[in-house]
């Protein structure tokens, strides 16, 4: 597939995005509303940890007040992108979209991408690769990617959480998009979004999403390439816009196309905002986006009921991606009713720290976290902690194994 | 530039990873909540993050000695600049000091650090039936030493006051490193000068405020949110006057102009019935439910008596919530109408607050500048907000002129310059017109005094 010129965003031209950015920021009146709720000021207090810190920053590069350099970079990229800041400003300051925009600028100015986010950004562009997710790993080891492994850390596992990093953080996208409003029509065909991240990491979890489709409608099978999350994240925007248009077309046929993973859905269902500069392929993407619906909106939508209930008590985490990106919270709740005992947890909104890279990038922070996830989860009494999206899973698995096995960690799928 | 010997010494009291010197970090401490702009950046040469009032003491002694200008700073949600470290010297950000030192429950007083969050406070009071009145519109993200020093106003102040009618007490580390305790539990004390009062509203300028021993009154044990809509905001303003004329005390009432209910119901969906063009937000509180169906049914009347355009009482705590939630943020929400954003903090004799909205319309007029006008009808304190572009020729210049036609206006009702912002940095240059020589002479005084060497918050208050 061939761009044209308009199409050419991933560099910005003329400084666009940055300027886009400097304009959003230029709202922010600093009042600190932000920092009651930014996780990662609420683990490291320190001024530029959280959403204000970073908003002034961007407002200070753009007035020549901080200077575009690494540790300016550094300071973008410690962002979950979990949209906390952005519910409770009342501004309405994109603080997410910002550090987006600002991360490809400095990537740009300051030389590209880490290495490993070039490398796993390329293997994913594969086309037709997402099917084929499971070989990943095996690609990933051909590469030599294996060669950056610490000492002492097993390959696999490396490779493994390596893969993970790929994944973007919790926005990284436009603001948070209306719930499809889809009615799906009895016995329509649906298709399924093969996400790389159920396919490589949760197998099991994407079958069973795939066999509960199956029983309230015909399923197509497609198969479809990587939303693009990672790669726009980590400041490869052509990559992304090339995979946007050929899911567009591998699923120009479909009406409805359903994810399990609220990272894919966030991204599918905001194509449509990254094609602004062409009014045909924007209109395209929003069509598109249109027939993206999370599995847990279509279940709720035709009335699903689980295969079983069980006795076990279960409690929920939302997926920054899935409250916060989609606006859907209800209905994860209201299916998990209707197969367990229910019960809510503090805090079930705030982000776990996974974060797609963010984990990898700055373990300290994001263990931190996820121990205050750990103790909400805990003190609920609940055995089995469910959740919709890949990447809160590897974290919430890991708060788990931490419980020494107090509660065990599911997607959705696994008990619907 | 600190010397890298003061720097380890600063170390060696507050542990090495409660120095922050990075660029970046310093920029970060470099800013308040101010229309004071980013820059250029007022950076410290050293961030420092005490825990215990001991390390302050150090710092300060070190401080003193060495002669570098020190800032204090709490969550930096200041609107007037009383943070931002002008001289560069120490950013001493008081966020780690955050204990509840004892909730004195027969006595009805709280001990807490200053670094302690407003809200934090008020719910550790609150679990236990004692309530803490005072809420500037910041209370969830500020702190109590900042409120304290910016002596801070809020919603309440119509019928429970301002935070210096609740400081009994503080712990406060002077210019020199020592450290003085004022005032106690006791309700009577004459025994010398009231030093406590001193320090509450000082901003920062006389010493470092540690801790604070604040008395609590019983938590009501019902509250209501009344919101009411007008025509016109002298129909508002007329309200609140007749209401609190009939003896009709709410536990806050608050007035929004259009702009503010536009962008209110562009941004939170707040219905808004045709021809509104005020509203006024009110908190009932009461013992029981009696009580506040007879506060409201006795608003009613008097609002309906003002031509109301809706009376509504709150069904929900969630929508009571959602009420205050829209009145709490609007400084931030409408200063996204203009690229920049100027808001003022007068505060007048609250029968002339209707005639200081009059001539604020004026003044607006005679500009041709949009300012938007909210705040604290039922105390006498608002927030004409000038919205414009600064950017363009001339606007700079007409607002400046409209801010010190806004501060004239104020005096000429018998009003003030600042209600609970203080002065800081971006009322300095309009201080003398609001106090007498006497007076400012009184007060330098008192400052030789406490900080001789003029190290504490230097910059500040006068020019």
């Amino acid at each position: 597939m061939k761009l044209a010129p308009a199409e050419m965003t991933g560099k910005e031209a003329d400084g666009a995005l940055f300027r886009r950015a400097a304009s959003m920021v230029h709202s922010c009146d600093r009042c600190g509303s932000c920092l009651t709720v930014c996780p990662l000021f609420g683990v490291a207090e320190v001024e530029v940890t959280g959403a204000r810190g970073k908003n002034s920053i961007v407002r200070a590069l753009a007035e020549g007040g901080v200077q575009p350099t690494r540790a300016a970079l550094k300071a973008v990229d410690f962002c979950l992108l979990c949209r906390a800041c952005v519910e409770i400003c009342p501004a309405n300051v994109p603080t997410d979209e910002t550090m987006i925009d600002v991360r490809q600028h400095l990537n740009d100015l300051l030389g590209g991408p880490k290495l490993e986010y070039r490398i796993v950004g390329g293997i994913l562009k594969r086309p037709g690769l997402v099917s084929a997710a499971a070989k990943a790993l095996s690609l990933l080891r051909r590469t030599g990617l294996g060669r950056l492994a610490p000492h002492g850390m097993a390959p696999e596992e490396f490779t493994r959480s390596r893969f993970l990093s790929s994944f973007a953080g919790p926005a990284a996208l436009g603001g948070k998009v209306p719930s499809s409003g889809k009615t799906p029509a009895k016995n329509s065909p649906v298709s399924y979004f093969h996400g790389c991240g159920m396919e490589m990491m949760f197998p099991e979890a994407a079958a069973q999403s795939r066999e509960i489709i199956s029983t309230t409608a015909p399923l197509s099978e497609r198969k479809n390439v990587c939303c693009g999350l990672p790669h726009l994240a980590h400041g490869k925007r052509q990559d992304f816009l090339l995979l946007a248009r050929k899911n567009m077309e591998i699923f120009a046929d479909d009406e409805i196309v359903i994810t399990d993973c609220a990272s894919c859905g966030a991204t599918l269902k905001n194509y449509g905002s990254f094609f602004s500069d062409t009014p045909a392929l924007k209109k395209k993407a929003e069509e598109f986006s249109k027939k993206v619906m999370d599995l847990t909106e279509y279940l709720a939508q035709t009335a699903y009921q689980p295969r079983q209930k069980t006795n076990a008590v279960l409690t929920y985490h939302d997926p920054c991606h899935l409250a916060r990106g989609q606006g859907i919270a209800d209905q994860p709740r209201e299916l998990l009713r209707k197969a367990g005992n229910f019960i809510e947890m503090n805090g079930a909104s705030i982000c776990c720290g996974g974060a797609g890279s963010f984990h990898i990038d700055y373990p300290e922070t994001a263990a931190k976290i996820l121990l205050n996830k750990q103790k909400n989860i805990e003190e609920t009494g609940a055995s089995l902690v469910v959740t919709a999206c890949p990447g809160c899973l590897i974290q919430l698995a890991k708060a788990a194994e931490a419980s020494g096995g107090r509660f065990k960690a599911v997607h959705i799928s696994q008990v619907l | 530039m600190l010397s890298n010997d003061i720097v380890q010494k600063i170390r060696d009291v507050v542990g090495a990873s409660n120095v922050l010197d990075t660029d970046l970090d310093l920029f970060g401490y470099s800013y308040d909540s101010s229309f004071v702009p980013l820059v250029p950046v007022n950076k410290p040469e050293l961030v420092v993050r005490p825990l215990s009032t001991e390390e302050v003491s150090g710092i300060m002694a070190i401080a003193s000695e060495k002669r570098i200008p020190v800032t204090p700073r709490g969550a930096a949600s200041g609107r007037t600049g009383g943070s931002i470290p002008l001289k560069g010297g120490i950013s001493l950000s008081l966020d780690r000091m955050k204990q509840i030192v004892e909730l004195d429950e027969r006595n009805m007083m709280v001990t807490a650090e200053a670094g302690i969050r407003t809200v934090d406070l008020y719910e550790h009071c609150a679990a236990k039936g004692l309530f803490y009145p005072p809420d500037p519109a910041s209370w969830k993200f500020s702190t109590i030493g900042g409120n304290v020093a910016e002596n801070s106003g809020g919603m309440r102040a119509v019928k429970y006051g301002v935070t210096k009618n609740y400081v009994m007490g503080l712990e406060v580390v002077l210019a020199d490193g020592s450290i003085l305790q004022t005032g106690g539990k006791m309700i009577k004390n004459v025994t010398g000068y009231d030093l406590t009062s001193i320090f509450v509203g000082s901003e920062g300028t006389l010493g470092v405020i540690t801790k604070v021993l604040l008395r609590l009154i019983a938590m009501p044990k019902k509250r209501g949110t009344l919101q009411v809509m007008f025509a016109s905001l002298d129909d508002g303003c007329r309200m609140i006057h007749d209401m609190l004329q009939a003896g009709i005390v709410p536990a806050a009432s608050e007035i929004l102009d259009k702009t503010c209910l536009t962008i209110a119901a562009e941004r939170r969906n707040m219905k808004i019935p045709g021809g509104a063009a005020a509203a006024v937000i009110i908190e009932i509180d009461g013992n029981d439910d009696a009580a506040l169906d007879s506060q409201t049914n006795q608003i009613r009347t008097v609002a309906q008596s003002c031509g109301s355009l809706l009376f509504r009482a709150a069904a929900s705590q969630q929508e009571a919530d959602e009420l205050w939630a829209i009145r709490r943020g609007i400084s931030s929400a409408i200063s996204t109408l203009a690229p920049d954003h100027f808001s003022e903090d007068i505060s007048v004799p609250r029968d002339a607050f209707p005639e200081v909205v009059r001539l604020i319309r004026k003044i607006a007029e005679k500009y041709g500048l949009l300012i938007a006008v909210y705040g604290h009808a039922g105390d006498g304190n608002l927030h004409p907000s000038i919205l414009c572009n600064t950017s363009l020729p001339g606007e700079k210049e007409k607002v400046h002129q409209a801010i010190e036609d806004i501060f004239a206006a104020s005096l000429s009702v018998g009003g003030t310059l600042s209600g609970e912002h203080g002065i800081g940095l971006t009322k300095q240059p309009y201080f003398a017109n609001a106090v007498s020589e006497t007076a400012i002479r009184t007060m330098k005084a008192v400052k030789t005094a406490l900080d001789p060497q003029g190290l504490l918050n230097p910059g500040k208050i006068w020019i």
